[in-house]
């Protein structure tokens, strides 16, 4: 028989063993859902680790999906350790790429590349911001659930992106396709490694993830917003100032949504067009919750989510195994983590029935 | 009469750090009221817990009626007739209380059979005169009616054993008289009752035996018949307890605080504060004695700045402080310990360090330039914990897991390391055990003998009495009257509380 006990405390080393054996019972299932598609599970597998982390090119692409979520995720960390559930990083990220957009697109092309890359850069941030802001406002002026207002504000940036790809952002001479004319060699982030898509914005993450490390660690405002989030009252109590440290928090996690967003065009895909990945943004709620919102832990698991991507292409393209099996791999990798969450809460005994 | 309906024995339970219970021995016999009496943390809830299914023993057995039970959740522990009351009810509000007492009910399958349930609420209701109505909704009764649908609860499990854990904590002085006639009505049906408590009045007036804990271990079991009040609180403490507390002479300075016809709303709109005045003064306690809900939880609200005053003003110092920020008002001086602790005082998540620098952390040395310095952090908690001799398991474990004492004392020991001219203490000692109790009413009045100015906010007209110097009476948010202590008389407050005698002209 199965005992659930409450347990108190936790120990580092279970800490540690509880993620490892909850992805390995993830893949186990990912074996069977693939013994469906008629293949072995353990060729895929190796194909996988391989289309990920095989060879330099593999690897490169697997950080290159890896950007954009270590730059989200150091940002969501930010607003989920002030307990304000930002869901709407996919809305900012948009944002932020049009806002950088608007730069790349009317800036003459023989402008100084590092002036314009840092006037893109800039423009993104402070678009996300300004689009994570507006339900911070909201909160803090009228309390209104956050959850509801930075979800339902991904649409409405979904369809601004819309409106400007069908309508005046469209390049004349694009046939048709809702496609921006392509970025001017001064507005792409540069290439760190020839023959690969690395591009700078990894440089832009690690600085991220560093200044959000520092900020929630060992500023003021670190604690100011942990205090907030565990406990508001005691947080009015102190005389914490709660409207300007949900500004402030919703600014950086919106501000570095949108300068994934800004780098992904910038650095990969060299236009605004409809399909720019913004779910990274929800991808990257996954990867902070699963890192305990620890910024240096999500950007190891971003990478992890990278490879499962870059992994997925390659699979589908080596072995001829449906996309949808990755998918359903990562699904049940998640399902076994979030399910060992149960275990740091209770002491789980098999006893057999003595009476 | 003698039979032995439980057994524990050498029940011992390891927490991580704790030995939560140490070799215990514990016995019911059937029909006797049996109290479990301890400070906070002397182990007595886990022992139930563990009697409950809840917890499970590292080591010892249980007997129940002579025979060896393994208790694996509380589904076993009813089905040896062994039923617990928790402190804090295990009760769905927006259900009824016929829904509540279905629910995990093992003899209801898909289809609930609410005649038949309604049926029996409403014997077993008549039967103890409990008037309750089984459709009513939970959030509609008060505390001492939702307690007893937790009693029906267990009687219509045909519960043999009843476990109480703290059962008075939330209840008015009424509404315990009543409780006890119930357990006193139990007893004639053949019950048998484990109460625990830590109140010795309350203890010495119901139980039959008494085992008391402490520190995870039994200190010994004892007839009521053959001790005292006294007697017990020794072996609980462990050291002779002062039922009253010496005081110096008054030497009272200058007015610290005016509050000049100050007005203010409750959350619901209503107004809780009607022109309300007096004065605290330096070296004294002025005590506001009063029933709970008078207004005296939003005058501490409005005073310390997390409520608006829409009239009137608070003068401290001369200063005017009415409706600053709660920074501002405690950057001059006055300090504030809330009535709920958990939800208002500490953050229980985060650890002693985190929790003591609330009110220094944005200052030097802890603070520079917006960084914190965690080693000075660290070593401020410490130096708190030395002085206020706090016991944290340890000093990165979130506050949660302290005792309500320790939590009270680092909440004090926090508000006065910031040398206040005023410090405004509500409910300072509610559900604190003996020790934590006379621990943190000395604090008060040393601090008062420091020339501190003390507003002293209580429901609690023993401890108003017992360290007060001025007595203001608080009655639907005026102060009736204002009483020195040398003319304090019971009566006369109880009836200044309950509104009688025009207010003061």
């Amino acid at each position: 028989m199965l005992l659930f006990e409450k347990r108190e405390t936790v120990s580092t080393k279970l800490k540690a063993a509880i993620p490892l054996v909850s992805v390995f019972l993830g893949l186990v299932t990912g074996a069977i859902a693939i013994l469906f598609t008629r293949t072995n599970p353990i060729i895929v597998y190796q194909a996988l680790v391989k289309g990920a982390f095989g060879s330099v090119y593999t690897f490169s692409e697997t950080l290159v999906a890896a950007i954009p979520l270590i730059l989200i995720s150091a940002g969501l960390i930010v607003a989920f350790r002030m307990n304000f559930w930002n869901i709407g990083a996919y809305g900012q990220y948009i944002i932020g790429a049009i806002f950088g957009s608007f730069f790349a697109l009317n800036m003459p092309a023989t402008m100084s590349r590092p002036l314009l890359l840092t006037i893109i850069c800039l423009a993104g941030f402070l678009g996300g911001a300004l689009w994570g802001l507006i339900p911070a406002a909201l909160k803090a002026f009228w309390e209104v659930n956050e959850v509801i207002t930075t979800l339902l504000l991904n649409y409405v940036a979904l369809y601004i992106l819309k409106y400007l790809m069908y309508g005046p952002w469209r390049n004349p001479e694009s046939h048709g396709f809702p496609l921006s004319k392509p970025f001017e060699l001064n507005a792409q982030l540069p290439r760190l490694l020839p023959r690969t898509r690395i591009h700078f914005g990894i440089i832009l993450g690690i600085i991220a993830v560093i200044i959000v490390y520092i900020i929630i660690k060992k500023t003021k405002f670190g604690y100011e917003i942990r205090v907030i989030g565990e406990n508001k009252r005691a947080a009015r109590y102190a005389g914490i100032n709660i409207t300007k440290n949900i500004f402030i928090a919703m600014a950086i996690s919106g501000g570095l949504a949108g300068l994934a967003g800004l780098a992904q065009l910038s650095g990969v895909i060299h236009m605004l067009q409809i399909e720019i990945n913004p779910g990274y943004g929800y991808t990257a709620i996954v990867v902070a919750w699963l890192a305990s919102l620890n910024p240096i832990i999500a950007m190891l698991i971003s990478v992890a989510f990278g490879g499962l991507e870059a992994g997925g292409y390659q699979i589908q393209m080596a072995i001829r195994v449906p996309f949808g099996i990755v998918g359903t791999i990562e699904s049940a990798v998640l399902f076994f983590l979030l399910g060992g969450e149960i275990l740091k809460k209770y002491r789980i005994k098999l006893r057999r029935n003595i009476l | 009469m003698d039979e032995i309906i439980v057994q524990a024995k050498g029940i011992t339970k390891y927490f991580p750090g704790v030995l939560a219970n140490n070799h215990i021995d514990f016995e019911l016999k059937k029909g006797e009221i049996h109290t479990l009496l301890g400070e906070n943390g002397a182990g007595k809830s886990t022992l139930m817990n563990i009697l409950d299914g809840i917890y499970h023993p590292d080591e010892g057995e249980i007997y129940i009626k002579g025979k060896k039970v393994h208790i694996q959740n509380p589904f076993d522990a009813m089905a040896n007739s062994i039923g617990m009351i928790h402190q804090h009810f295990m009760l769905v509000d927006t259900l009824t209380v016929l829904e509540n007492v279905a629910l995990g009910l093992k003899s209801q399958g898909l289809y609930i059979d609410k005649k038949e349930i309604s049926k029996q609420i409403e014997t077993i209701s008549k039967k103890y005169h409990f008037n309750i109505n089984p459709y009513s909704k939970i959030w509609q009764l008060s505390v001492g009616e939702q307690q007893r649908v937790e009693i029906i609860k267990t009687l219509f499990r045909k519960a043999e054993i009843l476990i109480l854990d703290e059962p008075t904590a939330v209840l008015t002085p009424q509404e315990s008289e009543d409780l006890f006639k119930i357990l006193n009505q139990l007893l004639k049906e053949g019950k048998s009752i484990i109460f625990i408590s830590h109140k010795l009045d309350e203890v010495m007036e119901i139980s039959d035996r008494i085992t008391v804990l402490r520190k995870g271990k039994v200190v010994g079991t004892v007839h009521k018949k053959d001790v005292t009040k006294g007697y017990l609180a020794k072996m609980m403490v462990g050291r002779e307890v002062l039922f009253s507390l010496e005081r110096k002479p008054l030497k009272r300075r200058g007015e610290v605080l005016k509050v000049k016809e100050l007005e203010a709303y409750n959350d619901k709109g209503f107004k809780a504060l009607k022109k309300i005045s007096f004065s605290v003064f330096g070296g004294e306690i002025f005590g506001i004695a009063g029933i709970s809900g008078n207004g005296q939880k939003i005058l501490a609200q409005t005073i310390t700045g997390l409520r608006r005053a829409t009239r009137g003003k608070t003068i401290l110092n001369d200063a005017d402080i009415t409706n600053a920020s709660p920074k501002v008002i405690a950057n001059k001086g006055v300090n504030y310990i809330p009535p709920d602790r958990l939800k208002v005082g500490l953050i229980p998540n985060l650890d002693t360090t985190e929790n003591a620098i609330l009110r220094s952390y944005d200052r030097e040395p802890i603070t520079k330039r917006n960084f914190i310095d965690h080693q000075k952090a660290a070593e401020y908690a410490k130096s708190l914990i030395r002085k206020f001799n706090i016991m944290v398991p340890r000093i990165d474990a979130p506050v949660k897991l302290l005792s309500g004492g320790n939590m009270q004392k680092l909440l004090l020991a926090r508000e006065i390391a910031e040398r206040p001219k005023l410090l405004i203490a509500v409910h300072p000692t509610r559900g604190l055990d003996v020790g934590a109790t006379e621990f943190i009413r000395k604090q008060l009045l040393k601090e008062r003998d420091n020339g501190l100015a003390v507003l002293l906010i209580s429901e609690d007209l023993d401890e108003i009495l017992m360290v007060s110097d001025r007595i203001g009476v608080i009655y639907e948010g005026q102060i009736m009257k204002v009483i020195n202590i040398e003319d304090a008389e019971r009566n006369k407050i109880g009836l200044l509380m309950a509104g009688v005698n025009s207010p003061k002209n």
